[in-house]
């Protein structure tokens, strides 16, 4: 028998704290779908996507109302589209990801992450053309998310690689203008990015990956919220940091928890591996919802002043702690996203000028992202942005962390001015860039910043 | 084995289990299994106990209420029959309801559960009235047969939630379970 303490907690954390099941993803390895022939190409892929992916809807839906949780998003990742396309070029590669995006779409899923390449120390010619055509490409579709890994702490960073990128996301910008450069919300940029994110725009499957697998993202920022506002309202004897902590690794167990339970149930259903749980408190533009929210819960006027960056620290270690507790098999990014639009406390605190681009890339160094869709002006140059970019990057090689950025130079919009990307995606106030529209000969030097010492461990 | 199935009722107090068990001992009967519970201020148990060959459920009872006489328990005794009406694969699952107190709501919940031909397995349920739907609670346990579909019974549940104003939720056990237990 359950004891009603227990049923309690377990009802107000999916019911009034929008515990929910992030995503459920989908990986499907493409290497077996490899053709030098376009047409054979798409449709190999096709065929694979729907034989995994036909049943991923209704099986997440029904797993879902068994328990009781929504399994809010059913996405896929794939094998780095640069490496299974290797013989195409530019306007070929389009072409795949417009096959990707109607294969999404006839399996219901809302993205498909994988049209990627990892380019951290050079680039292949399918490198060059997948990075080449992500502007149409993404412009051109809806479902399709690119990442490009161009940094890692064993290789250093590939500045030509940022270079590309920063060129890359205004040309998407550019390309998506009349979406406020919608586009470039689809774009993530990493250092040391993890083989199986199931959260997007950095989904992707790993080389080293199964054929198929099933990882979960499981999110609950107003659970935490809640955990932290029932303790101080309670006045619990010795309620200091430490105990906070402890809460908040407890409250991020449990969460991890239903994610296992969740992934492990739709895998088997499937009749194929259970992969990675990844809990990161993950917003969403909804009261309620916000890791902003949490930073005031525990005293702060707001996320953006000082004391962010220790709180921030303290927030993700705790979740990354209670999460490895909870499974033996987590993975992903794991920790708190700091997503200025996606988060309605964030960026109001943007719109009030309270959070800069420097304390969010100080944040960066402790949380479990990057600088996460951050709209800056439109005119903002591409050796500015690459700037940008490959300070992100440096944190992640230096710290041996995942860093990333998803940044939107938004078109013809400038400092202060709003930026509406809409769903899940939000809107946010535009953040000012210092010399924005300056020169930067340091990026432009270009070649790879060398790996740093703490590479060589071998 | 020859079972038996003991239900009691009185007035809790100090010893009322000492009292019942002491004369089972006396019967030479082994308790099984035991359940008790106090609703408000009544005593309920209900004991499963082996007994002597050479003694029936008549005599059983005829031994309790001599040895309990002056107590003012209430006892019954019949003999234990291994159940057969529930041997279907089934899943446990969690039947929650919140709100407003109203006539009939057990009444109507059960009969939307056994519609389905699914048991209920535990209930506790307690209406204190007022405002609170904290205050007013049913907390079902179930065993769903795999046979039955979930989504039907869910969606009956829904339409009773409207019509009683109750918040009720249905959720497999297993969400508790790893919620909750480490």
């Amino acid at each position: 028998m359950l004891n009603d303490l227990e049923i309690y907690s377990t009802l107000d954390m999916l019911n009034n704290a929008h515990l929910d099941v992030r995503t459920v993803t989908l990986g499907i390895s493409l290497f077996d779908c490899v053709s030098d022939d376009l047409e054979r190409f798409k449709s190999n892929i096709k065929k694979k996507i729907r034989f995994y992916a036909k049943d991923l809807v209704q099986i997440c839906n029904r797993t879902g109302e068994k328990y009781g949780i929504e399994v809010v998003n059913k996405r896929i990742s794939i094998s780095p589209v640069a490496v299974a396309a290797a013989p195409f070029q530019e306007n070929e590669m389009v072409e795949i990801a417009k096959t990707l995006d109607e294969a999404a779409r006839e399996v219901g899923v809302d993205f498909i992450g994988g049209f990627s390449a990892l380019v951290e120390k050079g680039m292949t010619n399918s490198d060059r053309a997948l990075i080449r055509s992500i502007p149409e490409a993404l412009s051109s579709t809806q479902r399709v998310c690119a990442s490009i890994n161009v940094a890692s702490t064993r290789e250093g960073i590939n500045m030509d690689a940022v270079n590309l990128m920063a060129k890359t996301i205004k040309q998407a910008a550019h390309k998506s203008a009349d979406k406020d450069g919608l586009a470039c919300a689809k774009i993530c940029v990493f250092s040391n990015i993890p083989p199986d994110i199931p959260f997007m725009a950095g989904a992707y499957l790993g080389i080293g990956e199964p054929d198929a697998v099933i990882n979960v993202g499981v999110s609950g920022p107003g659970v935490v919220k809640n955990e932290i506002e029932a303790a101080l309202k309670n006045k619990e004897h010795g309620l200091d940091l430490g105990r906070i902590a402890e809460l908040i690794k407890t409250t991020a167990c449990k969460v991890t928890r239903v994610g296992e339970l969740i992934g492990r149930e739709v895998a088997s259903e499937l009749k194929i591996p259970f992969g990675v749980c990844d809990l990161s408190l993950a917003p969403t533009p909804t009261v309620g919802d916000s890791v902003g929210e949490i930073f005031q819960s525990l005293g702060l006027e707001s996320i953006g002043l000082p004391g962010s960056t220790a709180l921030l620290a303290m927030l993700n270690d705790a979740v990354k702690k209670g999460g490895a507790f909870a499974s033996s098999h987590v993975g992903g990014l794991s920790g708190a996203f700091i997503p200025v639009s996606e988060d309605l406390n964030i960026a109001k605190a943007a719109e009030l000028g309270l959070l800069t681009i420097e304390k969010l890339e100080a944040m960066t160094c402790v949380c479990s992202v990057g600088l996460d869709m951050v709209a800056i002006p439109g005119d903002t140059s591409e050796e500015v942005l690459a700037g940008i970019i490959a300070d992100e990057m440096a944190i992640g090689m230096i710290n041996n962390k995942t860093t990333a950025t998803r940044i939107i130079p938004v078109p013809g919009k400038g400092p202060g001015e709003q930026a509406f990307f809409g769903g899940l995606l939000g809107h946010a106030a535009i953040i000012d860039v210092k010399n924005r529209t300056g020169k930067n000969n340091f990026v432009k030097l270009g070649g790879r910043i060398p790996a740093p010492i703490h590479s060589l461990k071998n | 084995m020859k079972k038996a199935i003991i239900t009691s009722l009185t007035d809790d107090r100090p010893g009322v289990l000492a009292s019942i068990s002491a004369s089972l001992f006396r019967s030479d009967c082994n308790l099984l299994q035991v359940s008790q519970t106090i609703l408000g201020s009544e005593f309920a148990g209900i004991f499963i106990v082996s007994m002597p060959e050479n003694l029936n459920e008549d005599e059983l009872k005829k031994n309790l209420e001599t040895d309990l006489r002056g107590e003012n328990i209430n006892i019954h005794v019949k003999p234990l029959k291994e159940s057969k009406n529930f041997e279907k694969p089934s899943d446990p699952f969690i039947v929650t309801t919140f709100g407003p107190d109203r006539k009939g709501l057990v009444s109507a919940v059960t009969a939307a559960i056994a519609r389905h031909n699914s048991n209920v397995t535990n209930l506790k349920a307690f209406f204190h009235g007022g405002d609170n739907p904290r205050d007013n609670v049913m907390i079902y346990e179930i065993e769903i047969p795999k046979s039955e579909n979930l989504k039907a019974l869910s969606e009956d549940l829904n339409k009773l939630g409207e019509k009683f104003s109750l918040e009720i939720n249905i959720q497999h056990r297993k969400i508790f379970d790893n919620i909750t237990k480490i």
